[in-house]
């Protein structure tokens, strides 16, 4: 399409068709000009604006009735116009703005006239487009009070469509309208900001509208959710906007008391308005109504550009009219707090920057009126907080906490202000106490044991990588959402970080000591103030804020630390066995105690007849509760101070090791993760590193509390833990501490001895642990030195090959020339070549004498120990009570593994232990009869030579003796027997039987003996166990004497004919009859099979 | 119901990682520990270690005497330098100052006794030493730092009190004159004037040799130990003469340390029976027994604060808080 550039040619084009408008007005004449209008450039436009604009102007002026059409396309027209256009001159202005608004005008009633919606929305169109083309200066001319009534024409024309209209479209054109008219449109189209005396004029001007506007708005915007969001943010934008210009309070603070006479006539004089002190009073009055009204509507709408527009809504009130709207501060500020922990995350941030900006303009802290109105309100809260925790459920609690949540965060270092009321911190400690009450009905937390106690170390790890802020999972009372106690634990965190620490903390304190049913939760508060003043986690607003010094807060925490770990609060019942050791009086005492403070918990907490939980579970719960989350504590505190707990640990890595060894499996999880916290904290790798490092406190620990032990009996226990949990490099002030060990059992050998057996048992693991070199010896080398003593290593190595592929005639021979020479060497005739070959079998044992590390003259620290420890085992051994009997046994076995490199040690004490040993091997509870044979075996082991004739003086018989016995009694029992425990003696005896007779190298008697009580349970009538334990007893024979044992078993049974290699020689008759079947023939087949 | 007994006092804390046998101990003022003193302490294996009070651990180790037992250990009044006396015949003096710990300068002794040296610090830079002299029963007194010998005690000739076991240097708060009181093997204790060379007075306290002693200056009165069952209390009057005035039974024989507060309050004595036992200075009244130790305990030692150490042949040293002053 053609485009007229210049005025001329369009001029050219324009006219007929203007002409032909203004004589017949027709809607196809205004489309066939806008038509035109299209193809004509801007700037011929702006030239030919007046002329164009007459027809348009003169076809609404026409008076007499008119279609709607006609009207609707002549506005649309004009708009156009006036878009591409501006409008220069202020009557034109005027009279376009008038003739515009009056389209929509009916004389008869109040309302806008009713015309078709497309007619309303191209008239709010064409408003807005005017007011966009209004060319500079002359917008604010334009403003001047005669314009007055004609503005509040538009104005209540524009509300009143944007209220009551239906559709969607026409509301939202007429807010944006509004907005525009009432200068506060956000486009691009306005660069000319308004100078001071101009702001002034204009709000004024507006402040007439104040009432209308405000009001319709607020209807607006608490309508129906269903309306849309889109309409609902508009209003709240142009609210806020509009008030925000209006009371602003730097346009407020200008305003002279006496108003100046305007240059207008009365009538409208009168509608204007003064804004002075009553005006702003009052008006502020009832806006805050109405922002009360929105606050509680907007602050639940469901959509969240709603309440972000909210907290926009705050900020720019607050900002801008601080004083002027000081009434509705409270609930602006209100409306923010509660928004902080808004769903949409965008809110939530939105309302942090606020917040933060409020804090960097001090907006509260810079305005005593604002804190004054915060610090009520938190007075008001605190004083309702007891109640509403009481009767709002989760939901509801959540919100009420994260208003507290917020007027701490807004009051910062104020929030003094409310704490030194003792009325309110008591009325705020109790809310929180109360909320944070725990449910310790349940029966699991009793029941749960931590059965392997040797693995402490393993958990940690699993844990290792797991933040530090997480915690146990806990039970309350009065609530079940994460939600709200991780809000409780902020509110604790932001009281520590602003408030008086030491008031608080002396306060919860305080409620601590008070009563059992505060206890734990006046622990929780206190854990988290301190991680609060230690200003972790915490999102400080408050620039100025000073943190608790660390001196201070070192302080702090070790009173709490050693409030903590005071024997009353540390020391408490968790479990039945508890009571079992505390065979001592003081402790059954101080038990007594916490079991009635505890059941006083109960009936205080008054649980429901039906749950039942018996006092004692439940006290016993509530102190399980109390020493995790004290130890919760004490891992929160090492991260509060940071490398700073490293002093504290001389106090604190005791009892938290203590725990660490507790039965209990929430509390030694609990201890377990305040160590690992500790670790972290004070720059620890590990448990080990720490333990190791810190030994020196702990074994301090130790040795003063071993000579009260009646009044510190867990002692043991943290040595125990602390072996387990660390290495060799230890030993020194193990040695030292050790003998403190001995010391004091040596004093309570009837009373302690349990826990005392505990602590020998962990140490003598660690030893043989820690000293693996010495362990190496073990097994597979033990096996060669017991070879050795036997002076028949050529034989097996023979047997073996013999095993392997079937004999030839040189093995025979070899065999036989074997055969002789031990025979000459049995009979005393030692030839120089056997000389040799022993010399060639020595340097092997020299050897591994050099390989032990600790050969030195003096005996090391690890050896005397052990021997230490198996001296008093040797009086333990007799111990009355079977336990006792059982444990020491283990020990034994374990000195004997330490000890087994030095035999100049072992030797003796393994006879001063021979008789009672052998007691328990004879003479006692099967159970002991079970772990001395493993000790036997051990033993045997490690000294052969020496056990082989006590062995078989005073046990074997006795042994083969119960063997022979009870095998009459297994052969006819039925499948229950295996779970007897003469069952598993049987087993136990035939399994170690044969390891030992190889390794004491029992002569041929003793051998026959064992074969002959063995020899029974080959019989297929025998429990399968037996039959095949039997069967190993028989392979150790053949290894020891292959023919003798191959003897025996065709006695037994003859599986075949044997047919002499030569005729010269003699047929055989064995007593086993060939093929003729009885019990014994499938083991012994089983058996000439390995030994062919 | 009758409230148990209470238990029998502990140590505050134990220090352990000396690994021989502890022969000296000296407490020495916050110069480096800020606040909290620090504890020195020597060893049979002739190592000095330095212990923070505040961590309890050993903060430094020196090692000065070749492996030879370190019997005594004292700071200058001016901080930062520690003598060390050992039984390599040698007395070191340590620069402690700033974390340094070197060997400035030493003393060559000519006694191997177990006779422990004595200062009295004059003006800033000098100080009087008394140590064993060449003789058997010598006193050879210096002048430090120029390490000057002043003059040599040495009794008259028919006195025959066999060798100097313990010394200690004082002065007068009327007369600044130094003074020695020196234990002797014969179980006497002897008053010498120093600048006049000449023994003022002397008193036999004990029928064993006196190894220990401790003077009050303030009320002019000491207390003395030997290997014998009984501690004796003498006193010095005007005219500088030594008395007897009592002596107190003990136990077990043996005492191989002996100490006064500073505060004059009580006096603590480090025990062959393994014990340290405290008495009321004044009436010398029995207040504790304290047993820890598992074998003999060499030294005592108090803080300027009250605090109490004790160090044993059982190679821990017990720290003791006793009747804390108000």
């Amino acid at each position: 399409m053609a485009v007229f550039d210049t005025p001329e040619e369009a001029f050219g084009v324009l006219r007929p068709i203007c002409v032909q408008l203004t004589k017949t007005q027709t809607v196809e004449n205004v489309e066939q000009l806008q038509a035109q209008l299209q193809a004509v450039s801007d700037s011929a436009l702006q030239q030919l604006q007046q002329y164009i604009l007459f027809p348009l102007r003169f076809a609404l002026k026409t008076p007499g009735p008119k279609r709607e059409r006609l009207i609707q396309s002549v506005v649309e027209c004009l708009t156009f116009v006036l878009s591409s256009t501006c409008v220069k001159e202020q009557e034109l202005l005027r009279e376009l703005f008038s003739e515009l608004s009056a389209c929509l005008y009916s004389p008869n009633s109040q309302k806008p006239a009713t015309v078709s919606e497309e007619l309303k929305l191209a008239v709010i169109q064409g408003l807005s487009t005017l007011m966009h083309s209004a060319y500079g200066d002359i917008v604010v001319t334009f403003y001047e009070p005669s314009m007055l009534p004609r503005l509040g024409f538009a104005v209540s024309l524009l509300l009143g469509l944007a209220e009551q209209e239906k559709s969607k479209q026409i509301k939202i054109a007429a807010l944006k309208c509004l907005q525009v008219l009432l200068l506060q449109c956000e486009c691009d189209d306005h660069p000319r900001s308004l100078d001071e005396l101009e702001q002034k004029q204009l709000g004024d001007l507006f402040a007439a509208f104040l009432p209308g506007i405000s009001t319709a708005l607020t209807r607006v915007i608490t309508g129906d959710f269903k309306q849309g969001h889109t309409i609902v943010v508009c209003s709240l934008k142009i609210f806020y906007r509009t008030v925000g210009f209006i009371m602003a309070d730097e346009q407020l603070r200008r305003i002279s008391t006496v108003q100046e006479k305007p240059a207008v006539e009365h009538q409208v004089a009168k509608l204007m308005v003064h804004r002075e002190a009553d005006w702003v009073k009052s008006t502020g009055d009832k806006l805050t109504i109405l922002l009360k009204k929105i606050i509680e509507g907007v602050s639940v709408h469901p959509h969240w550009k709603v309440r972000l527009e909210l907290v926009e809504l705050v900020e720019v009130l607050l900002l801008k009219c601080t004083q002027s709207l000081v009434e509705s501060a409270g609930p602006l500020l209100k409306a923010l707090v509660g928004l902080l922990n808004d769903e949409s995350p965008d809110v939530q941030a939105r309302c942090h920057k606020v917040l933060r900006h409020f804090a960097d303009q001090k907006v509260v802290v810079g305005n005593r009126a604002f804190a004054d109105i915060l610090a009520e309100h938190l007075h008001s809260l605190a004083t309702s907080l007891p109640r509403l925790m009481n009767s709002q459920d989760d939901q509801g609690k959540f919100s009420t906490l994260s208003l507290l949540l917020g007027y701490l965060r807004l009051l910062g270092p104020k929030v003094n202000f409310v704490l030194n009321s003792v009325a309110h911190l008591q009325r705020l400690s109790k809310a929180l106490i109360q909320v944070l009450e725990l449910d310790v009905a349940d029966i699991k937390i009793v029941e749960e044991r931590r059965w392997n106690s040797d693995h402490l170390s393993t958990s940690p790890k699993t844990s290792a990588s797991r933040p530090w802020s997480q915690i146990q999972r806990r039970y309350f009372r009065f609530f079940t959402d994460e939600r709200v106690f991780l809000l409780l634990r902020q509110v604790c965190q932001l009281l520590g970080f602003y408030g008086n620490l030491y008031l608080l903390v002396d306060h919860f304190l305080e409620l601590y000591h008070e009563s059992v049913v505060y206890r734990k939760q006046a622990a929780m508060v206190l854990n988290e103030l301190v991680v609060g003043a230690a200003g972790l986690e915490v999102e400080n607003l408050h620039e100025k804020h000073i943190k608790t010094s660390p001196e201070e807060l070192s302080e702090i925490v070790t009173s709490i630390l050693e409030e903590y770990t005071s024997q009353e609060n540390w020391h408490l019942v968790t479990c039945v066995e508890a009571e079992e050791m505390g065979e001592e009086l003081t402790m059954q005492q101080s038990g007594l105690q916490a079991i009635t403070s505890g059941s006083s918990t109960c009936q205080v907490t008054s649980f429901p007849a039906f749950s039942k939980p018996s006092p004692t579970i439940c006290s016993m719960n509530s102190n399980i509760w109390q020493i995790c989350i004290q130890l919760e504590g004490i891992g929160h505190f090492a991260h509060a101070l940071g490398a700073d707990f490293r002093l504290l640990l001389m106090s604190a890595l005791y009892p938290v090791l203590e725990k660490a060894g507790d039965q209990t499996l929430l509390i030694s999880q609990a201890a377990t993760s305040a160590m690992m916290d500790i670790c972290l904290a004070c720059g620890y790798d590990s448990l080990q590193h720490l333990i190791n490092q810190n030994s020196d406190y702990l074994v301090n620990g130790i040795s003063l509390n071993l000579r009260h032990l009646s009044l510190h009996p867990h002692t043991p226990k943290v040595l125990e833990v602390m072996l387990r949990n660390s290495d060799a490099s230890l030993l020194p002030l193990v040695a030292d501490v050790v003998q403190d060990v001995l010391d004091t059992l040596d004093q309570f050998y009837d009373k302690r001895a349990t826990s005392f057996v505990g602590v020998l048992h962990a140490l003598l693991a660690a030893l043989a642990q820690w000293f693996p070199d010495t362990g190496d010896l073990g097994q597979p080398q033990a096996q060669s030195v017991g070879e050795k003593g036997s002076h028949s290593s050529p034989r097996p190595a023979a047997l073996e090959k013999g095993l392997e592929k079937s004999t030839t005639a040189e093995d025979i021979e070899q065999f036989l020339l074997n055969y002789l020479k031990e025979k000459d060497v049995a009979d005393g005739n030692v030839s120089d070549f056997d000389n040799e070959e022993e010399e060639q079998s020595d340097p092997p044992t020299v050897d591994e004498n050099d390989t032990v590390p600790d050969v030195e003259p003096p005996r090391p620290v690890q050896i005397q120990i052990a021997a230490d420890v198996m001296e008093r085992c040797i009086h333990l051994l007799s111990d009355k009570n079977l336990k006792i009997r059982l444990k020491v046994l283990e020990v034994l076995d374990l000195c004997v593994v330490v000890l087994q490199s030095h035999k100049n040690q072992l030797l003796p004490l393994a006879h001063r232990t021979w008789p009672s040993l052998v007691h328990r091997l004879t003479n006692d509870d099967p159970l002991a009869v079970l772990r001395a044979f493993k000790v036997l075996r051990t033993l045997g082991g490690k000294c052969g030579d020496f056990l082989r004739s006590r062995f078989c003086k005073d046990v074997l018989p006795k042994l083969a003796g119960s063997l022979v016995t009870q095998a009459t009694v297994s052969a006819r029992a039925g499948p229950v027997y295996s779970h007897t425990l003469a069952f598993k003696l049987q087993l136990a005896v035939l399994q170690g039987l044969g390891p030992l007779c190889e390794k004491l190298d029992l002569g041929e008697g003793d051998l026959n003996k064992v074969a002959d009580a063995c020899l029974i349970y080959l019989s297929a009538k025998q429990p399968v166990k037996l039959q095949e334990a039997a069967r190993r007893v028989f392979l150790h024979l053949m290894k020891v004497d292959p023919d003798s044992t191959w003897f025996l078993l065709n006695e037994l049974y003859c599986p075949e004919q044997l047919t002499p290699p030569h005729p010269s020689l003699h047929p055989v008759q064995l007593r086993g009859a060939v093929g003729q079947q009885n019990p014994y023939t499938a083991n012994v087949l089983l058996l000439l099979q390995e030994l062919q | 119901m009758a409230a148990p007994p209470p238990p029998p006092p502990d140590p505050q804390f134990v220090l352990r990682g000396t690994q021989s046998a502890v022969h000296a101990l000296h407490f020495c003022g916050g110069a480096q520990g800020q606040g909290r003193p620090l504890l020195l302490s020597g060893s049979q294996r002739g190592l000095v270690h330095i212990w923070s009070l505040q961590t309890r651990r050993a903060v430094a180790i020196l090692d000065g005497h070749r492996g030879q037992c370190v019997t005594w250990l004292q700071t200058l009044p001016q901080g930062h330098q520690l003598l060390s006396q050992g039984r390599d015949l040698k007395l070191c003096l340590w620069d402690l100052a700033e974390g340094r710990n070197t060997v400035v300068d030493s003393v060559h002794l000519e006694s191997v006794g177990f006779c422990r040296g004595s200062i009295l610090a004059g003006s800033q830079q000098h100080w009087t030493l008394a140590v064993p002299g060449r003789g058997s029963d010598e006193v050879q007194i210096l002048e430090m730092p120029s390490k000057t010998s002043v003059c040599t005690l040495k009794p008259e000739a028919d006195a025959k009190p066999g060798m100097p076991m313990c010394l200690e240097l004082w002065q007068a708060d009327s007369s600044p004159r130094p003074l020695l009181l020196a234990g002797y093997e014969d179980g006497s204790v002897a008053l010498w004037d120093v600048s006049e060379r000449k023994v003022c007075s002397r008193v036999a306290c004990h029928t064993e040799p006196v190894i220990g002693l401790d003077f009050d200056s303030q009320k002019a009165r000491g207390v003395s130990g030997s290997a014998e069952k009984a501690l004796a209390v003498w006193s010095l009057d005007e005219q500088q003469a030594l008395q007897v005035c009592g002596t107190h039974k003990l136990t077990n024989p043996g005492i191989s340390d002996i100490k006064i507060r500073p505060d004059h309050k009580i006096l603590a004595t480090a025990g062959w029976d393994h014990r340290v036992r405290v008495f009321h200075w004044r009436t010398m009244k029995p207040l504790a027994v304290l047993a820890f130790h598992s074998a003999s305990v060499h030294c005592v030692a108090f803080a300027p604060d009250g605090l109490l150490a004790a160090g044993s042949k059982d190679e821990r040293i017990s720290i003791w808080s006793l009747y804390p002053r108000t």
